[in-house]
């Protein structure tokens, strides 16, 4: 039975993964705020379930990027999250202004992508392999390469408009 | 794109802001338990129904003529039927095994629950078209003690709702088919 000191160890070691798939997958603070909430509370809730056969952080990415799936269309909920210290959404992405736009402009991109492209994409973003990725989605290798070629396309062509 | 990223990652690794105390109360802030605004509105609706099914159940034998009767069993199956169909439409859009699942079976579960529960609701729609004929002779007759097909009164009724029945049909249903059309683009995209 795991416990919550190793718990939230692993939360503060891993907090930019869901910082960053909650800025991803919603385009608003509330929704944000809700969101990283719930992948905290999803994390907890399936930790005895994780049995170190993956690495962390591919347990963390599943369970992130599920959460944020239940996420699509909610109708707002009206309080129900505990108040997060604005900080904690409050990152710099970058410590230049000019790079820090340009995070900016990337998230937006993504953000535009559809559902099953923004998983791939920011898995790949992340640094996993195609076959960490494939693990992670369920896709295999050969196809996460396949969307990963018509997503860069799509990118491009987006911030070429 | 990806050292952009990565530069900006390594920016956010720096910046460490979750505290102990912050990551325990959201493991208990329970999200699921807490009923939300789906939920409630369901199972009150529920209970009416419910409440309503067991007051015409009771007064069934008042209901003296052939065609109040078959207004009453269609009613009391309506009022039955309705309740269970939304609440397992509901249960059955979150049922998403977020533990188990990988990326594109959560993708297929949701997708899938979003449509059944579309189907549901429209279902639950045609169910409440038939209510709405039904109940109105039905309580007319319990309350009132008046048998409604022997006045004007009810076909006036039914002229006057039907209407606005059916021009608020078209306006939910606009919703569903928004719905079903981003479900089954994920189904498409899953396939591709």
């Amino acid at each position: 039975m795991h416990n919550k000191q190793e718990f939230t160890r692993i939360i503060q070691e891993n907090e930019g993964l869901i910082y960053k798939v909650a800025k991803v997958y919603t385009d608003n603070r509330e929704d944000e705020q809700d969101l990283y909430q719930d992948i905290v509370y999803q994390l907890w809730k399936s930790f005895d379930s994780f049995r170190n056969d993956s690495k962390i952080s591919t347990w963390m990415y599943r369970i992130a990027l599920n959460t944020s799936i239940t996420h699509l269309n909610k109708e707002k909920r009206k309080g129900g999250h505990i108040p997060i210290d604005e900080t904690l959404l409050n990152r710099t992405d970058t410590s230049d202004t000019l790079k820090e736009e340009q995070a900016e402009i990337l998230y937006a991109h993504v953000r535009q992508l559809n559902t099953v492209e923004k998983g791939i994409i920011l898995l790949y973003l992340e640094g996993k392999t195609y076959d960490e990725i494939a693990t992670i989605t369920g896709f295999t290798a050969t196809n996460v390469g396949t969307r990963l070629g018509r997503i860069r396309q799509k990118i491009i062509t987006q911030i070429k408009k | 794109m990806r050292t952009l990223w990565q530069e900006m990652s390594a920016e956010i690794e720096k910046q460490k802001k979750l505290t102990d105390s912050l990551i325990i109360k959201m493991t208990q802030s329970d999200h699921r338990k807490k009923l939300d605004a789906i939920l409630i509105p369901e199972i009150a609706g529920s209970l009416v129904c419910l409440a309503s099914a067991l007051y015409i159940l009771i007064n069934l034998q008042k209901l003296n003529t052939w065609y109040l009767l078959v207004c009453g069993i269609a009613c009391l199956l309506v009022l039955f039927l309705l309740p269970a169909l939304s609440i397992k439409a509901v249960y059955k859009m979150r049922s998403v095994n977020i533990s188990a699942n990988n990326y594109k079976q959560s993708l297929q579960q949701y997708s899938k629950g979003r449509m059944q529960f579309v189907f549901a609701q429209k279902l639950s729609f045609y169910l409440g078209a038939i209510l709405l004929v039904a109940v109105l002779p039905v309580m007319s007759m319990l309350i009132g003690s008046k048998d409604p097909f022997m006045t004007n009164r009810l076909w006036m009724c039914y002229v006057i709702m039907f209407p606005f029945f059916y021009l608020f049909s078209r306006w939910v249903f606009k919703k569903y088919i928004k719905t079903i059309r981003d479900a089954e683009n994920i189904l498409k995209e899953l396939e591709g």
